[in-house]
């Protein structure tokens, strides 16, 4: 009898959890999904701005969609400020930035995960000692290097001060490469390749996963980078998208240009949002190992 | 291993390759080998210590240098004042606003960033095998991935006194229109809500990658023995996520400050009467607005001697009470 019962019990028991389960789980949903359309909202009120004419944006009631969309603040945000130059330098810095770390990273991780020299230990040290070091306390003294090099309000004066910022980079590629069995490498070496070979027909074509993770990261980073392009970007012309955006609030007398200051917002996000669109999967674990690293 | 491979390596290479040479070639082909293998690592590790120690070890020293001398960035001239940069900042009543400020960004940031997104990954955890929870963390992921200075400037849209959104909803609704910006009790809170809007998903992202790495085991035994969710919560995820809780608050700690410098630049210059300056900003306009490089570089070595402190005590005291699972 007992056998009988206990089941019984069990099932009442389980689907009345069940179903304050459910009730507790759309309530979850219901949550999470207020969350949800917060977070979104500043992205699609700016994307709704940027259709906008400017009587449709001055309005004394709440206006959600433009009732005539217009793509006229993308040319106006153009002509007023130099929009177009701002988006060039920002690929420009982004792209170099990047590939200069990836040239920098690549044969500096192989070395640390593989290769035996004197002093590897305290070099691999002084490396991962930068990422303890904030960025702003480097600032005042590179400003002035990069002003005797005559590098203000130019990319250069931008990019190559930020590729020291590759430790975390030189860090994902050393664990990668470990992964490698050892038997390919040394493969290489019986068939008589050098190092110098052995890194670019072996080990590169075969950490293209952490090669795509580096670009994925520092490109996002480039591109986004605010502090130090600021200081060292002054001229209208000279600046990335991301600092250049700030006349648009800054000025006062754009203080009402909101329609292309949001069409230039667009022009700033879509890059970004576009590889995380297409690369979602790749930059959440990306994220969660580069959170994971203390 | 990799050692004894390569002291055999290059004879198996000489061999195959210049056994049908005079004598003194293979040697000299030999010894150039030899000496571009030893080479080849330092070539390789060289580009990072050279970029490394130009642009983050030297203005280090430079900066502990400058911390000592009153000097203007133009003047030819940079006059030794001793520890006077130091006692200048213990005087001045902006640099006090500016740490009471980086103190209320850490007490209003670390719960928003540490415990909202821990308790929204329990909230998550239960649905993670639905397509549904895949949308909710990919979508409050997406503010991860834009500029911190664009994030400001749409919230500058929103928070706008007499065209924005927040005080177009307040007014239907029949309220009075707000300030937000330049009122001194509001401006700080503006940065604050748009850094929790731009940094939340990440968090949440951590924590539930290790939710997922708790053992289910542990979970179902104990449940069978009656416990509930929040003894489960309690003794047994807790405990096993404390590494990534651990890491999560100190490395908040440490960056809320420099995170919301380039909020606090596009909205309210740390105003009004520096109610929501903090520290980096402070260092930002001695340094770059009026050229006080030494009192900046004081700035820059304290926020250093801060940031190792909570790096040191992240290593020494917190992992020690730290499970690893």
């Amino acid at each position: 009898m007992a056998s009988l019962t206990a089941p019984r019990t069990h099932g009442r028991a389980a689907g009345s959890t069940r179903l304050s389960r459910r009730l507790g789980r759309g309530a979850v949903h219901m949550l999470v999904i207020l969350l949800c359309a917060i977070t979104l909202f500043p992205m699609l009120w700016m994307l709704s701005t940027s259709f906008k004419i400017p009587s449709e944006v001055f309005t004394r009631d709440i206006q959600i969609l433009p009732h005539t969309p217009t793509l006229s603040n993308f040319p106006d945000a153009f002509q007023y400020f130099p929009v177009a130059n701002w988006f060039w330098n920002s690929v420009l810095i982004a792209v170099v930035t990047t590939a200069g770390k990836l040239a920098i990273s690549v044969p500096a991780g192989f070395a640390f995960a593989r290769l035996r020299f004197r002093g590897n230990n305290v070099c691999f040290a002084a490396v991962l000692g930068t990422m303890i070091v904030p960025a702003v306390v480097t600032y005042v003294p590179n400003y002035v290097l990069v002003s005797r090099l005559d590098w203000i309000n130019t990319n250069a004066g931008v990019i190559v001060p930020s590729l020291a910022h590759c430790a975390f980079y030189i860090f994902l590629i050393r664990q990668y490469v470990r992964t490698l069995p050892q038997e390919i490498l040394d493969a290489a070496k019986i068939d008589g390749a050098t190092t110098a070979r052995t890194l670019w027909h072996i080990v590169l074509p075969n950490i293209r996963p952490a090669i795509a993770v580096v670009t994925i990261l520092s490109f996002l980073h480039s591109w986004n980078q605010y502090t130090w392009p600021l200081l060292v970007l002054d001229d209208m012309k000279s600046k990335t998208l991301a600092v250049g955006m700030q006349v648009f609030a800054s000025n006062s007398e754009s203080a009402q240009l909101w329609g292309p200051m949001m069409a230039t917002a667009v022009l700033a996000i879509l890059p970004p949002l576009l590889i995380y669109v297409f690369a979602q999967k790749q930059i959440i674990s990306t994220f969660v190992t580069s959170g994971m690293k203390g | 291993m990799a050692a004894a491979i390569e002291a055999r390596a290059p004879d198996a290479r000489a061999d195959a390759t210049t056994a049908f040479d005079p004598a003194g070639r293979r040697r000299r082909t030999w010894s150039r080998y030899r000496f571009w293998e030893t080479a080849t690592p330092y070539l390789f590790v060289a580009p990072v210590l050279a970029i490394v120690g130009v642009f983050i070890y030297w203005p280090l020293l430079y900066s502990i240098y400058l911390s000592f001398f009153d000097w203007n960035f133009v003047s030819p001239v940079k006059e030794f004042v001793g520890f006077d940069n130091f006692l200048r900042l213990a005087d001045d009543p902006r640099f006090h606003r500016a740490l009471w400020g980086t103190l209320i960004y850490i007490v209003a940031l670390v719960p928003a960033q540490v415990f909202v997104p821990l308790g929204l990954a329990l909230l998550l955890w239960p649905i993670r095998r639905s397509r549904a929870q895949a949308v909710y963390r990919a979508t409050l992921f997406s503010p991860t991935v834009i500029s911190f200075s664009v994030a400001a400037l749409l919230w500058l849209w929103i928070f706008n006194p007499l065209q924005g959104i927040l005080n177009k909803a307040l007014f239907e609704f029949g309220f009075a229109k707000v300030s937000w910006l330049s009122n001194p009790n509001t401006a700080i809170w503006c940065v604050i809500v748009v850094s929790i809007w731009k940094t939340i998903g990440f968090n949440l992202l951590l924590y539930l990658a290790a939710l997922e790495a708790v053992p289910n085991d542990y979970i179902e035994a104990a449940s069978l023995d009656g416990a509930t969710d929040w003894q489960l919560f309690r003794l047994i995820r807790f405990p096993l996520i404390t590494p990534t809780f651990f890491f999560v608050l100190v490395t908040t700690i440490i960056s809320v400050n420099d995170e919301v410098f380039g909020a606090i630049n596009v909205m309210t210059d740390g105003g009004p009467f520096d109610r929501s300056s903090n520290i980096v900003y402070y260092l930002y306009e001695q340094g770059f607005r009026v050229f006080q490089i030494g009192s900046a570089s004081a700035v820059s070595l304290i926020i250093f001697v801060g940031t190792a402190i909570l790096t040191w005590v992240q290593f020494r005291y917190v992992e020690r009470h730290v499970h690893y699972g």
